[in-house]
């Protein structure tokens, strides 16, 4: 994902906004590649797997395989 | 809480990576034009347009719509379809925007209003409560949502039981009524594919197109419309 992106993505759950942490880059600079994405009001982490962001809420993680 | 049907089957990395060969192989590849061709029309102009797909899969529409010029956000519960979807992206000549995304029909990762349009192909067959979904495509649109359905009535019906997941059917009458709830007005409905998708799938393609062409001119008439086994709805918010 470009970093932009995240001015759109909220929370699943309360729909609040994301921050970025321990982002890694592609060589162009402007991926995302892995990272978390952490809400700024519940706390909740999400991952950013592959350059793909994974928003699926905590409940629907384990019942849904990579 | 609303969910989807299939989602194991779905997600498995070989079906991901045969899903396109498969489905849009030989008639297959009538079909893909045909979906195509209506998610342009209902849509047009696409240029510049904030444009969300729900359960994009690998990427068919969003590639095409980026490469229209649109500013595209694909999301899927499948991590293996959305990976077929980036590295098609990434071949891609876009003119607009392309990112996908992991998520939640049910619980979208979005702030209220900020889509001009939101597609869901092939995605309400799998619904166990399209209003929840419709509802929640809706709090992300600001104005278009745009999808399609199976119909009740239709030759589908009678293969459904090929498919791993059975697939849910809807009347006329009860996608008007999902409409009226969730505060949406009907732009423009289309009927298409009197023969179900299954049959299209297994003809070798100089057999299909002779077939299509027939279904055109046979579903053009009013008498047949509830026998279409597809309907493009197009919707604008009230």
């Amino acid at each position: 994902m470009k970093e932009s992106l995240l001015e759109i993505l909220r929370c699943p759950l309360d729909k609040s906004e994301l921050e970025l942490e321990d982002a890694e880059y592609a060589d162009d600079g402007e991926e995302v590649v892995s990272g978390t994405l952490v809400c700024t009001e519940c706390g909740e982490e999400y991952p950013i797997e592959d350059g793909i962001p994974n928003l699926l809420p905590p409940d629907m993680r384990e019942e849904t395989p990579a | 809480m609303p969910s989807v049907k299939g989602q194991e089957w779905y997600q498995a990395d070989d079906v991901a990576e045969e899903y396109d060969d498969k489905r849009f192989s030989r008639g297959g590849q009538l079909i893909d034009r045909r979906e195509k061709e209506a998610v342009l029309e209902a849509i047009t102009p696409v240029e510049d347009r904030r444009i969300l797909e729900i359960a994009c899969g690998t990427g068919r529409f969003t590639v095409m719509l980026a490469e229209a010029g649109a500013d595209v956000v694909g999301l899927d519960i499948s991590a293996a379809m959305l990976q077929q979807g980036r590295s098609k992206s990434q071949n891609a000549e876009l003119s607009g925007t392309l990112e996908f995304l992991r998520g939640d029909a049910g619980r979208l990762p979005f702030p209220d209003d900020h889509f001009d349009t939101v597609i869901a192909m092939r995605f309400f067959h799998l619904a166990d409560d399209p209003e929840a979904f419709l509802r929640e495509m809706r709090r992300v649109s600001r104005e278009q949502i745009v999808f399609d359905t199976f119909n009740r009535f239709s030759a589908r019906s009678v293969y459904n039981w090929a498919l791993p997941m059975g697939s849910r059917l809807y009347s006329k009458s009860e996608v008007s009524t999902l409409l009226a709830k969730t505060d949406l007005t009907l732009v423009d409905v289309e009927d298409d594919f009197l023969v179900p998708y299954g049959a299209y799938r297994s003809i070798p393609n100089s057999l299909a197109s002779p077939i299509r062409t027939l279904d055109t001119v046979v579903g053009g008439t009013p008498i047949t419309d509830h026998f279409a086994s597809v309907s493009y709805w197009n919707t604008r918010l009230r």
